[in-house]
């Protein structure tokens, strides 16, 4: 580990045939498991939680769903450190804060702690569903505080069903880069697509909770990994060589996540790609692909040189840095060596493209698409050993062979097992690096 | 043409004090006068990017300099160090040495010196092409040809029998490479070195890296590689060419390195019958023209007048013809006429 307690580990085949453009890297970016402990004390709180609970009327049907709401929050208040800055937000076709009602933050203590938790249980659920407003309210309250780390939970049973898209998309933008949030559906009404954009913009997770009785256990995790976090904006900045052009910076695991659209320029041939707060011990694998301008046989190049960055851009803190290299042989014995950690992830964005591809036919009444796209997306998660998605995949489809990925469509499928599917789709597995 | 040679006078390059033509060290401070040179290079990577300065529809963007790793902050180009190409000019003697096309580092080294001795004037080369299945072959070559220098150089300056200098200059290159490693992690080089003298060619050789003599009237090579072809000829199971064409080709059979318990040198005592050219080169030269009369016709006679030009003329041969291997090439007129030259090394 540097001094930083960052690494940054480059995989690839750096060797190209004569007149090759593509480099492919994964980079592996890891934060040390004893780095300094919690943020500093003094001064102003360093981070800034908000819960944002969906109130709208059906969180009444079945009304175990607003009273496991009301528990979840309060699991989560518990959680929030000592010092904290933090508040609640309820949401239905507006928003409004439950806590402080005044629409300021508290500072986490016994005392708030036990107030939040009071004016939790008398939230009623009665309403629309407008989740612009309520992102557009947590952005005005994270506004006024300087913390650093900033991150919001939201919670959803429905779909966005009393604001246009546009609406959700334009106050969605105006919240990015201002705080991160973990999205839950709770139940099975509401819309994957819908909130994998919210949580892949705010550079958060998302996932299903089928049941109600489940979200107090999930709130306190996710507030818990969140206390957890200690170096907040970090980006991956990519230098590359006149000429070149970036085509791809996904994260790869532990989930899939694609970055290139969220460039920024951060000076001459480079650019920065957001990726969220970090915590100790946390490892995250990238995919990075670049082309450049072939050179002779022999010639070795700079790819892209890969930085990992944390603060604002005109003064960031270089936390650890990689080398992507290209050097062009005409031994083939080199050029056609495919690497192994490429391969394994590029297999992996396939298998979360198959799946959601495959159950999008599936809505359609496409059989033929669904069945092939979700056999190819068996044979994938055998192959690469991802048994959670296969497990989920088998509640789908029916597996005839799985080497060759030959399916057959279940004539029912539960609800929540295919939303299961969709929202955890993208979820891979590592492989143990070769030894080299 | 004097037959002694004529090596100039001159000052102290240290402090300034004249020295006599012949002095090896300055009567007055003490620097050596005529230290061995090394292929070493300018340590560290060249200062701008040859690509870039060298394309007029470059972009005009602010030059981004050379990267602390090597490469151009603007193309992204790995630029070369000082060692990947060198050119060493003492004036009786001079090569040049160079990464070739394909290969990503010069792994060849050279070291040259040339002395004013009771017996006359004496130039000498060695060359070493470290071998690239061996761990840090760069640093082995550089190693065994400093260390070889040094020994033969003494060696000439108090008139030792070039035969035996020879033989432990090559032991003490042998010593220098069993420092740098063990016997299961051995970096490795071949090893050529020539002594020429005011009648004869002192040449001693491990390895494929090889000597030629070239002249008009008859151009000789005077090294037997220690290779699987070259064994295969010699036992006239094969043809030359065939043996060229074979994957064998570029096994060695005879090395420096940790991995031997002591070097098998061979040596061989030369009288060039006139006038001619010593040739020293790795097989990166010699890969593209083996026959030392193909040899001859390229260096000859620009190389009597010019020894350093002839040098780039045969590297670009080299190069043009597909530049596989890194490429050294040593060439010394002989008899040893041309003045050395002083001072040809600034003091630090």
């Amino acid at each position: 580990m540097t001094q930083s307690g960052f690494t940054v580990d480059v995989d690839q085949n750096q060797y190209l045939p004569e007149g090759g453009r593509d480099v492919s890297a994964i980079v592996t970016v890891s934060s040390s498991a004893d780095a300094a402990g919690a943020p500093a004390a003094t001064g102003a709180p360093a981070s800034a939680e908000i819960i944002i609970i969906d109130c709208s009327g059906s969180m009444e049907y079945p009304h175990t769903k607003i009273a496991e709401a009301r528990a979840a929050t309060a699991a989560a208040v518990d959680v929030v450190r000592d010092g904290v800055w933090f508040s609640v937000i309820a949401g239905t076709n507006t928003a409004w804060p439950v806590f402080p009602p005044d629409g300021s933050m508290a500072i986490a203590d016994a005392s708030t702690r036990a107030a939040a938790r009071q004016a939790v249980a008398g939230l009623r659920a009665n309403g629309g569903t407008a989740i612009g407003q309520w992102l557009s309210l947590a952005r005005q309250i994270f506004g006024a505080y300087p913390a650093q780390l900033r991150h919001a939970i939201l919670l959803t049973d429905g779909k966005n069903q009393h604001e246009t898209p546009d609406q959700l998309l334009a106050a969605l933008r105006a919240c990015e880069g201002v705080f991160s949030c973990d999205c839950r559906g709770v139940g099975t009404d509401w819309e994957v697509g819908e909130l994998r954009t919210i949580s892949t913009a705010l550079l958060g997770t998302v996932d299903i909770v089928p049941d109600p009785s489940g979200l107090a256990a999930d709130f306190a995790a996710m507030m818990r990994s969140a206390m957890g976090k200690q170096v907040a904006d970090v980006a991956l900045r990519v230098w590359t060589p006149q000429h070149a052009t970036v085509r791809f910076v996904k994260q790869v695991a532990p989930a899939v996540d694609d970055l290139t659209a969220r460039r920024t320029p951060s000076g001459p041939q480079a650019g920065d790609y957001p990726t969220g707060a970090w915590g100790p011990g946390e490892s995250r694998d990238y995919h990075v692909g670049v082309e450049v301008n072939p050179a002779g046989v022999g010639q070795e190049m700079l790819a892209a040189r890969i930085s990992l960055v944390a603060g604002p851009p005109s003064a960031a803190e270089v936390l650890g840095q990689g080398l992507v290299r290209a050097i062009w042989t005409d031994d083939e014995a080199l050029s056609t060596k495919i690497n192994p950690l490429v391969a394994h992830y590029t297999g992996q964005a396939e298998l979360a493209d198959a799946i959601q591809e495959g159950l999008e036919a599936r809505k359609q009444g496409n059989e033929e698409v669904a069945t092939a796209k979700l056999g190819r997306a068996v044979a994938l998660a055998h192959q690469s050993g991802n048994e959670d998605t296969a497990k989920l995949l088998a509640k789908v489809v029916d597996v005839v062979d799985v080497d060759t990925g030959t399916v057959r469509l279940k004539k029912k499928v539960e609800d929540v097992d295919e939303m299961a599917l969709d929202t955890r789709s993208t979820k891979t597995v590592r492989v143990k690096k070769a030894q080299s | 043409m004097t037959a002694g040679g004529a090596l100039a006078a001159g000052a102290c390059p240290s402090c300034g004090a004249p020295v006599d033509a012949g002095d090896g060290f300055c009567e007055s401070c003490g620097t050596e006068l005529f230290p061995p040179v090394v292929s070493t290079g300018t340590p560290g990577y060249v200062p701008e990017c040859p690509v870039c300065s060298a394309d007029p529809a470059r972009a005009p963007a602010p030059s981004g300099g050379i990267t602390a790793d090597g490469y151009c902050e603007s193309c992204g180009r790995k630029v070369p160090t000082g060692r990947d190409h060198a050119e060493l000019d003492l004036g009786p003697l001079a090569g040049v040495t160079d990464r070739g096309l394909r290969h990503e580092r010069n792994e060849d080294a050279m070291a040259l010196a040339s002395a004013q001795t009771p017996s006359g004037p004496v130039a000498i080369a060695v060359v070493c092409d470290g071998v690239s299945s061996s761990p840090r072959p760069d640093d082995a070559s550089l190693a065994a040809a400093r260390a070889a220098v040094q020994v033969l150089l003494a060696a000439a300056r108090r008139d030792d029998d070039p035969a035996e200098a020879s033989l432990a200059a090559v032991r003490s290159a042998h010593e220098a490479l069993r420092r740098l490693g063990t016997p299961s992690q051995a970096p490795s080089a071949t090893y050529v070195s020539a002594v020429i003298g005011a009648g004869a060619v002192t040449v001693c050789w491990v390895g494929d890296s090889r000597a030629y003599w070239l002249a008009e009237s008859g151009a000789t090579r005077l090294t037997t590689d220690d290779s699987v072809a070259e064994e295969l000829v010699a036992q006239g199971s094969l043809t030359e060419a065939a043996a060229m064409a074979s994957p064998q080709a570029h096994v060695i059979t005879g090395w420096l390195g940790a991995d031997l318990a002591r070097p098998q040198p061979h040596l061989r005592r030369f009288e060039p019958p006139g006038p001619g050219l010593v040739l020293v080169c790795s097989d990166g030269l010699w890969n593209y023209r083996p026959e030392a009369a193909d040899l001859a016709e390229l260096a000859l006679p620009a190389a009597l007048t010019d020894p350093l030009g002839a040098a780039g003329t045969l590297l670009k041969f080299a190069l043009d013809a597909g530049g596989m291997d890194n490429i050294t090439v040593v060439l010394a007129p002989f008899p040893l006429v041309r003045p050395e030259t002083l001072p040809r090394r600034t003091a630090k």
